[in-house]
């Protein structure tokens, strides 16, 4: 059997993201507007209920841990700040838009687990190393292995025999991607956040989360990614189908130029979010299937 | 004098060193004693942990390491070393990493 192309896999993908894009339209239209103010931004979100009590349940988290209760979408705007909000929309969304893959080959809970686990971590690398935006990387270390999910969903032919190739030859399960198909979730990845029109930093860094010594165009941002990926799945929270932790980059490791006491609050506090974070986002997919 | 995470961090600790955001503009100055709204503010700016004064000694944890059996100790080690594909074990994060696994998962075995 020929195995399909990426731009056949990508092809069947809706361009919107769900049911938030309206959402997010309104908060850019009252960013425009002359009388911006974070109420009108505010009024944007509160028409989604749902929405709302999500965003009021993250903010009052350990993944913030403020201090102060959080009450409105107004305080949680000014706390967390709304370009923030806008991606922890957009997260929101992407795991809603995959809510009807099947279960077949690995557990659409565990993979989730896994990928929100990635995306805090990323989060908690970005937060330490300073960087800008660490909430983009949240949304980053969320989609690292979307490429996955694609292939599951819209070629279950060809994702069978990737996974008994893998069973078989006791490979990386990217390596029996790549031996299946001649490219690996990673370059689906790639392809969808391009026709998504993600931001490229964040396209390099999730496609580059295996190997990120090759990233030329957003070193650091790979190689968090990485680094976050490897201490989620020694941490074995949730699974995208690889029961291995991958190699570690050492060179990956050299260029977040982070003390390695870094790792211990690290893992410390992946465990204290990871049960806040996955009751938030994923109670979503109950509410779809019910729809 | 302690690093403190800033999610950890209690209303009336005093700050042992200058805390500064990443452009670095002063925060919070040593010696001040922290509110809520400050440390609000840290979390804002996204500061990872700052060093305050030392007021009482952390309590120690007892390393869970020790409450194992040497034959679990030996069965753990063996299921996390597995889980690495193909581990350079010299790699020094390598080790602490596994180390990290190693008391985490001896931490649960100690719950049960």
């Amino acid at each position: 059997m020929k195995p399909p192309t990426i731009a056949t896999l990508i092809d069947g993908l809706p361009t919107s993201l769900g049911s938030y894009a309206p959402v997010i339209e309104e908060i850019e239209a009252a960013l425009e507007s002359p009388e911006c103010s974070l109420g009108t931004v505010g009024e944007a979100i509160e028409k989604d209920p749902d929405l709302t009590a999500r965003l009021l349940r993250l903010g009052n988290s350990s993944f913030y841990g403020f201090s102060t209760r959080l009450a409105t979408v107004t305080e949680a705007i000014s706390l967390i700040g709304i370009r923030q909000v806008e991606d922890l929309i957009v997260a929101s969304s992407i795991v809603e838009r995959f809510a009807g893959v099947s279960d077949s080959f690995v557990s659409m809970e565990s993979f989730w687990r896994h990928s929100l686990a990635c995306g805090i971590g990323s989060r908690l690398l970005a937060m330490e190393r300073r960087l800008p935006k660490p909430d983009k990387f949240f949304v980053a270390g969320l989609l690292h292995d979307v490429g996955r999910l694609v292939l599951f969903a819209q070629a279950p032919k060809a994702t069978e025999e990737v996974f008994q190739l893998y069973q078989r030859e006791q490979l990386l399960l990217q390596e029996a991607e790549v031996r299946v198909l001649g490219y690996d979730h990673q370059q689906i990845a790639e392809a969808l956040m391009r026709y998504w029109n993600y931001p490229e930093n964040l396209v390099q860094a999730v496609a580059h989360h295996h190997q990120p010594a090759a990233c030329e165009l957003a070193p650091v941002e790979a190689a968090v990614v990485h680094l976050s990926d490897y201490v989620v799945n020694a941490m074995q929270i949730g699974s995208s189908g690889e029961r291995h932790v991958s190699p570690l980059s050492a060179r990956a490791w050299e260029r977040l130029r982070l003390p390695i006491d870094v790792l211990s609050s690290l893992v410390e506090n992946i465990d204290e979010q990871i049960e806040a974070v996955q009751e938030i986002f994923l109670s979503h997919s109950g509410k779809t299937q019910k729809a | 004098m302690a690093k403190i995470k800033s999610d950890s961090l209690q209303p009336g600790m005093v700050v042992a060193a200058d805390v500064k955001n990443m452009d670095n503009m002063l925060l919070i100055p040593a010696g001040a004693t922290l509110t809520e709204r400050q440390i609000d503010i840290l979390m804002a700016w996204g500061v990872g942990e700052i060093e305050v004064e030392a007021a009482e000694e952390i309590e120690g944890e007892t390393d869970p390491l020790e409450k194992l059996t040497p034959e679990v100790r030996t069965k753990l080690t063996e299921e996390i070393k597995g889980l690495f594909w193909r581990p350079n074990e010299a790699d020094p994060v390598f080790q602490e990493v596994f180390n990290l696994m190693l008391r985490r998962r001896a931490r649960k075995e100690g719950s049960r």
